[in-house]
Order: structure tokens, then sequence, then C-alpha cells
């Protein structure tokens, strides 16, 4: 199992060194600097300013420059604030984990419990219109669903707030937090109900119900346990993805989390912050996705040999 | 005497394909949405940028007066003036804007010699934007774009995804270990995000959106090449390949590729929906496909502040119904190829 870890985390490592150095590249096309200070700017502030930013240097010795501050957990400082990236983020992470987790929750339960049902007759009217439905869910980007949501329940209903942090209430963490969910829950639900449905084909399920156990018994007894290994992993793999999912979820609703800090970065094109925030989400990603690999590893030795 | 006829698998496919009602509407669909595209110059009443300012955010299925005014700079796309009555006095037409101040034209300034030539009553189906441009116009211009990002971004992530999962399943080895690591870097990066981050390198526009969607959509693609190539190579026609002295470069892209396009034309629906969504996205955001060229996301975003407000809901609501639709039809499509490529993973 050792060996197995060590291999695993040794292999994270040379991949986020590549992560690392695609984040380095993200910046304005050209001369970042002249792109900053717009055309008008005389040389002198522009040569300063490059100067300021360490792009007078060679590539290889910015993008050194730039692990060895990032080892220090340095991820530069913001252009338009000038305060440390670093800060910005740690402000901001509750409210976009608190977003990311909450609608993961959600997704979830619901996504089961709907794959669930429509697996209990499959093709019956209930399925369908529940597969048609989680259909129209994956097909909608979330910023798309987000603004019909805002539109029926907050402009036409006015049941929620349509902009706002929950600070003032929690009824502002409803809009947000559904729209993320929406895209998991389709796919949960579609996940759940195919898994659901490969498992009740199978000998042991045949087995249970000929031993007499009620259908309610064998689904959640028996078929559902074994039936959640792909759901497991459509969730941790989801996880991740909803931190940057909350990106244009925060825009439209205002929260205030690394998202929306993104998003200002992106119109101002303050690319030290849009460095910080897309490398965190990928290093949180990466993070999932190995602490993940190795719980695999541990519950199947199978995975261990590769 | 009976003869056999030896189906190929494409056309085996195809077959179950078309028993595959959803399968078939959704095709339907999506060749109309191909020709409409194709199409936007006739079957559109406007031109895309034309602007009637004075008309600007109306409900859908508005009518309203206009004048067509001799362009001096274009011939061909005049000019519209809102009008709300006129008269024609000799040389010269009188007219109300909708606002009620009083204006006068030469009658050689507005297009046609006939008596009505140069005024319509036409109908915005869908209403009009802030600019009182068209929203039906600008819907089915955005289309192209929206069909175009699909294509070729689609097009990039599969000569990239293809050639790099090509390589490293035949080769396996460190060409494989070196593209796998190339692979998971790239997939660290959520999708969008790395798009975003293409776009800030590349830069706003047509070209740089749709490369930017392209190089950041291979991995998947790379990915199921490999694990079929790591199968197709271990077959007995590729030993024979290998056995009549046939170049490397001929095996993997004249015969093992050739075996292994089922999965990757299923993954390309469901890349070229995604790349709809990535290019609406990124319009939204600002970044992407730039005004005055009409993008669905950018119409989207347009008119998000009139939701709040209540005035038009039509200019948020008809791009998004669009794009809906566009990645809807695309993915039950995917769905019905991938059952008709392979029956075995069918749900039914």
């Amino acid at each position: 199992m050792i060996p197995f870890i060590v291999r695993k985390i040794v292999y994270t490592l040379l991949v986020l060194l590549g992560v690392v150095v695609v984040t380095f590249f993200i910046r304005p096309p050209g001369d970042p600097a002249r792109v900053l200070l717009g055309q008008r700017a005389d040389s002198a502030s522009v040569a300063a300013l490059r100067e300021q930013l360490g792009l007078d240097k060679p590539l290889y010795h910015q993008v050194g420059t730039y692990m060895v501050h990032l080892t220090k957990g340095d991820l530069g400082r913001s252009i338009a604030s000038q305060r440390p990236v670093s800060e910005t983020i740690m402000e901001r992470l509750p409210a976009t984990a608190l977003l990311a987790t909450t609608s993961i929750l959600i997704a979830t339960v619901l996504g089961i419990l709907v794959g669930v049902v429509a697996a209990w007759k499959p093709n019956s009217w209930v399925d369908s219109t529940m597969m048609s439905v989680s259909l129209l869910g994956i097909s909608l980007p979330a910023f798309v669903v987000g603004l019909l949501l805002v539109l029926l329940f907050g402009v036409v209903l006015e049941w929620f707030p349509i902009s706002g942090y929950v600070d003032r209430g929690i009824e502002y963490l409803v809009l947000p937090m559904v729209t993320l969910a929406i895209r998991p829950l389709a796919i949960i639900a579609r996940v759940t109900r195919s898994s659901m449905l490969e498992v009740l084909g199978q000998d042991y399920v045949r087995t249970a119900r000929a031993k007499g156990l009620s259908t309610s018994a064998v689904f959640v007894k028996h078929a559902l346990r074994n039936a959640l290994n792909p759901v497991v992993t459509t969730v941790s793999a989801w996880f991740a993805g909803l931190l940057a999912g909350t990106y244009f979820i925060e825009f439209i609703f205002n929260w205030p989390g690394i998202g929306l800090a993104a998003f200002n970065a992106i119109e101002k094109l303050d690319y030290p912050m849009i460095q910080g925030t897309v490398l965190f989400t990928a290093v949180i990603f990466v993070a999932v996705n190995t602490v993940a690999d190795i719980l695999y590893g541990y519950i199947d030795p199978k995975v261990r040999i590769s | 005497m009976t003869t056999f006829r030896a189906e190929s698998p494409s056309r085996l496919a195809w077959k179950r394909l078309k028993k595959n009602k959803g399968a078939v509407v959704a095709m339907a669909v999506l060749l109309i949405m191909i020709f409409a595209a194709l199409c936007a110059p006739w079957i559109t009443p406007f031109d895309p940028t034309t602007q009637v300012l004075e008309y600007s955010v109306k409900p859908a299925g508005f009518t309203g007066l206009i004048f067509y005014k001799i362009n001096p700079s274009d011939s061909e796309s005049p000019s519209i003036v809102a009008v709300r009555d006129y008269q024609v006095r000799g040389d010269s037409v009188y007219y109300h804007d909708p606002a009620g101040e009083a204006y006068v034209i030469a009658r050689s300034a507005l297009i046609g010699s006939g008596a009505d030539d140069f005024v319509a009553r036409p109908t915005f189906w869908l209403g009009t934007d802030r600019f009182g441009r068209d929203i039906f116009t600008r819907l089915i211009y955005g289309m192209r774009v929206s069909l175009s990002v699909g294509l070729i971004s689609e097009s990039i992530a599969l000569l990239i995804g293809v050639f790099l999962g090509a390589i490293a399943g035949y080769y396996r080895g460190r060409v494989d270990d070196g593209i796998m690591w190339l692979v998971n870097v790239v997939w660290s990066f959520p999708t969008i995000l790395l798009v975003v981050a293409f776009s800030v390198l590349l830069g706003k526009g047509y070209w740089q959106t749709f490369v930017a969607i392209g190089i950041s959509s291979w991995v998947d693609i790379a990915r199921i090449v490999r694990g079929q190539f790591f199968t197709i190579r271990e077959q007995e026609y590729i030993e024979a390949t290998r056995a009549l002295g046939f170049g490397t470069f001929r095996t993997i892209f004249r015969h093992m590729l050739l075996n292994a396009i089922g999965p990757i034309i299923v993954l390309s629906s469901a890349g070229f929906a995604t790349a709809i969504i990535a290019e609406a996205s990124l319009s939204f955001i600002g970044l992407g496909v730039q005004p005055p060229t009409p993008s669905w996301g950018q119409m989207i975003k347009d008119g998000y502040g009139y939701i709040a407000l209540g005035t038009n809901w039509g200019m948020t609501i008809f791009p998004s119904i669009a794009m809906a639709v566009g990645v809807l039809v695309l993915n039950v499509f995917g769905d019905g190829l991938r059952d008709a490529f392979d029956p075995k993973t069918s749900q039914r």
C-alpha cells in the first residue's frame, strides 16, 4: 500500500509541475505591461511596470521565480488592488465552499432518489419524464439555468432574492445553490438509474427476489448499495468541477466568492489574480482526485497494480 | 440461390440509428438548424446589425412602421428609419417619428420608385434588443457562430486528440507516459477555466475563441483513442499488417483508426455540444466572439439586465431556448449514435 501511495503522490507532484507551468502562461498576449497600461502610456512607465512585474527577465527566470514564490504560498499581487492574491482567495473561499458543498449535497441526495425512483419501473412514464427532464438539465449551461430561475422565482413569483450573500439571510442561498446543483443532479440521477438497472439484472438480485424479499428491500438493501460505486465516482469528480461551476453562478448572483473575484479580474486583465484563482481551482481538483485514487487503491487491491 | 451480402459496421449502425425515433427527430432538427444557419441572409427579414433605435427593447410580435432610406455607403442594405405616420407631398415625404417629432425627407433619398416602395410594417417576431435590432435575425446569425464553433473547435480537438491518443496507444511505454502526463496536466483544469485562460492568452475574437475551445477539449478524445488502440493493437489483423511489412503510419491511420471510429464519432457529437456551451459561456463573460457579430451568449448577457427590470424577457429567453434546443438535440443524437454503434451499452 505504501509504495502505491508514494507513487501516486510523486506522480501528482509531476502533474502539478505541469499545471504550474501552464498557469504561468495565462497572461495577456504580447507585452502584458503594455496591455495593462493601454496604448497611450509612455514607454518609461511601461518599462517601470515591466520591471516591477519581473517581465524584463528571461522567461525561464520568470517561471523559476514564479515557482519559488509558489512554494512559499505567494501567488503574486493583484494588479488592480495591489493586495496579495492569496489573501483575496482565502477571504473569498468560505463563500465559494458554502455554495459548492450545499449544492453537491443536495444534488447527491436528490440525484440518487430520482435515479432509484426512475429505475423502479424502467420505461414507465415516471421514468421517461424524469430522464427527459434530466437530459434538459444536462443540456442547459449553468448560467442559462440561473437566469431562468431568476426570472421565474425572483422576478415573476418574487419568492427569493436574486442577488446577494447569505449574511443578509439564508434565503439568499436558495437560487445560487439550486442553479449550481441542477447539472450534477441530472447527471447523478442518470448514473444512478443506469447503474441500478445493471445491478438489478444480476443473479444475486434474482436470488434475493426468489427468496421472497419485498421489492423495496431488494432495492434498498441489495441493489442500491452495489449500484452506488459509479455514483461515488461521479460525485467526487463533480465536486472539483463544481468549484469551476461556481464562477458563473457567483457572477450572476453577485455572490462574493473566488469566482466573482476571477470574473472581475478577467474584465481588467488582472492576470496575477486570474492565474491565482485558476491555479487554486486546479490544485483542489488534483488533490481531490489523488485522494480519491488512493482511496480506490485502499478499497480495491486490483487498482494498486499498474 | 440466395446471395448474402456482408454489411459493414457503419451500415448496421445507420440501420439501428434509423429505428431510434428520438435520434431521428434530433437529426431532423439539427439539419433544419444547419440549413437555417447556411441560408441566414435569405430567411431573416433584417441585417443582424441593423439598428432601429426608436424600436429598442420591444416584446415579441411587435410591428412598427419603417422607411427604407438609401444608404450611400452600401447600396445593398438600406438604412431604416422608424416612423409613426407619414404623408407624401410632391417630392417630399413628411413624417413623425415615434416620439412625435415632425420631419421632412426628399423622396429621392428613400429607396424604390413606386408609391409605397420605401415604407413597410415588418413584424419583429421575437422582439428587438436594446439597439432595436431584430432578435429573430440575430438568433439565426448567432446559430452560425454556434455551429461553426462546434465544427471548427471539435475538428481541432479531434486532430490533437486522435493524434496523441493514437501515438500513445500504439507506442506505449515512455511515449505513452509522456502523453498521459500532458493529458493529466490539461485534465487538471476544469474545461471552462482552461477555455477562459486560453482566451486571455490568445485575446478576444472569432478565431481565437475557436482555437481556445479546440485546444482545451481534446483530452477525452485522446483517452478514448488510446484505450481503443490498446485493445486493437493485440488483434491479429494488426499483426498481419506487420507481417505484410506495412509502415507504422499506414497501420495506425488506415487500419487501427478506422476500427476505433465508432467511439470517436460518439464523443465528437458530445464535444460539439460542449463547444457550443463553452462559446456561449465565453461570450457571456465578454470574452469570445465580439460584437457586433451576434452570438447566443452575448445576447443572453445583453438581455440579463432587462430580466430584473421585467421589460423584455424575450431578449434572454429566446437565445436561451435556442441554445437549449441545440445542445439537447446534439445530446440526443449523440446518445442515439452511441446506442447504434454499440448496442451492448444501450439502456433499453
